[in-house]
């Protein structure tokens, strides 16, 4: 290709959307065209559209319920975090509320009392204490099911002595996932667990279970 | 009453669509699949752009590579470690099977010229003009590299910041794939006159 076909380092500057002085009027009017013939012709593409969407999930959902028959089961008795936005909740309380006043006939109802305040039970956590012995890693961290897999969430300490990486976590009763992490990239199961179970896409995640008074089995 | 009851379920309903892409790939892998829909309607027509781009403007193989992209990016989801970065995640997905498309209908392009039929292929083209076929033929003399970095540059319209960050690729060495690519495409439409 010879250097008349080939953009100006200005031109280029120009078609990157930069600011650029002394640009030829020849090479501006090249860069012009260029630039509205290919915006004319990623204009002309067409998409695929929604047909997308019905295949991918056709082909997931039954395999979902398929390979994960009690995942709802394991949803109701695994401890969850939810995040709640206060718009959310009440446009879902007045929702609920308009629904009551449209559907059940409540004497002296005027939509303005308020319900007696309520009390919600937290859960008490049981301090588990995690170890794993690696001499030669730099850094250990824990991530499960209880930090949302953060694998940032729980810095593990060493005891250069004897390679032995430890932590205390609080717990809420139930059964919890995890896995080491070792150097922010090599996710590792807990090798003294007394179970792991296949996350469902081919991976061993270790497994343990808190009761109300400590570690029911790990 | 009924604009108060309006506001409230659209609240509800627009909820999920606003969700960050990592609570809905935890919320995904805590067993409501459903909820995938969601990540594919959000990227399909960005992707999908980018995908058609790539397979020489026709739009059924890009539907075909994104379908397979979306479902193997389903079935590594626990894989996706750092879920803020899900975008970027299933970039290289779907940049992936592009190219395997791409390997596979090389493979096969001398037995489809003679089964398929000439109008037929003609057809399947999103631009029949000269210059539309010359644009979509000199792309694909491109190298892989550069022709992913000239159409998310000119077709997506990313600047080289959020190039960068989908590629893991240092912005100037792509500035020099799109440089490239420029002059290899003006050459060829210069062609044309």
């Amino acid at each position: 290709m010879t250097d008349e076909k080939r953009f100006s380092p200005e031109a280029q500057r120009y078609l990157d959307g930069e600011p650029v002085d002394g640009l030829d009027q020849t090479e501006l009017a090249a860069a012009d065209l260029f630039g509205q013939v290919i915006q004319d012709y990623a204009a002309s593409l067409r998409t695929p559209g929604a047909e997308v969407d019905r295949a991918v999930m056709d082909a997931i959902v039954p395999r979902a319920r398929n390979h994960r028959p009690a995942s709802f089961w394991r949803w109701l008795v695994q401890p969850h975090l939810f995040t709640v936005r206060p718009a959310l909740v009440a446009a879902a309380a007045i929702t609920l509320v308009a629904i009551g006043a449209l559907t059940i006939d409540i004497p002296g109802f005027t939509g303005g009392e308020q319900a007696a305040g309520t009390t919600t039970d937290q859960p008490a956590t049981i301090l588990v204490r995690f170890e794993l012995r690696a001499p030669d890693a730099d850094e250990v961290t824990l991530a499960g099911s209880f930090n949302d897999w953060s694998p940032q969430g729980v810095q593990l300490v060493k005891n250069a002595a004897s390679g032995l990486w430890t932590a205390t976590v609080p717990l809420t009763p139930g059964e919890h996932q995890y896995l080491f992490v070792i150097d922010g990239s090599q996710w590792i199961p807990d090798p003294s667990a007394h179970a792991q179970v296949d996350d469902g896409f081919g991976q061993a995640n270790s497994v343990i279970v808190v009761g109300p008074r400590g570690v029911v089995r790990s | 009453m009924p604009a108060l009851l309006f506001w409230s379920w659209w609240c509800l309903l627009s909820e999920m669509g606003s969700q960050s892409d990592a609570v809905l790939v935890r919320r995904i892998l805590d067993g409501q699949v459903e909820l995938f829909q969601v990540l594919v309607e959000r990227y399909r027509t960005e992707f999908g752009r980018y995908a058609t781009a790539m397979l020489g403007g026709d739009v059924d193989d890009a539907a075909d590579a994104l379908q397979e992209a979306f479902i193997r990016a389903y079935r590594s989801l626990a894989s996706c470690r750092d879920r803020e970065r899900f975008k970027a995640w299933l970039f290289r997905i779907v940049s992936n099977q592009c190219h395997n498309t791409r390997r596979a209908r090389r493979r096969h392009v001398s037995l489809d010229r003679i089964e398929e039929p000439e109008d037929s292929a003609a057809a399947r083209r999103v631009d029949d003009t000269e210059i539309g076929q010359t644009i979509e033929a000199a792309l694909n003399e491109l190298t892989g590299e550069q022709r992913e970095a000239f159409v998310l540059k000119h077709v997506e319209g990313y600047s080289y910041a959020e190039m960068a960050s989908l590629l893991d690729v240092g912005e100037d060495a792509l500035k020099m794939r799109v440089h490239r690519a420029r002059d290899e495409l003006r050459h060829k439409l210069e062609g044309l006159r």
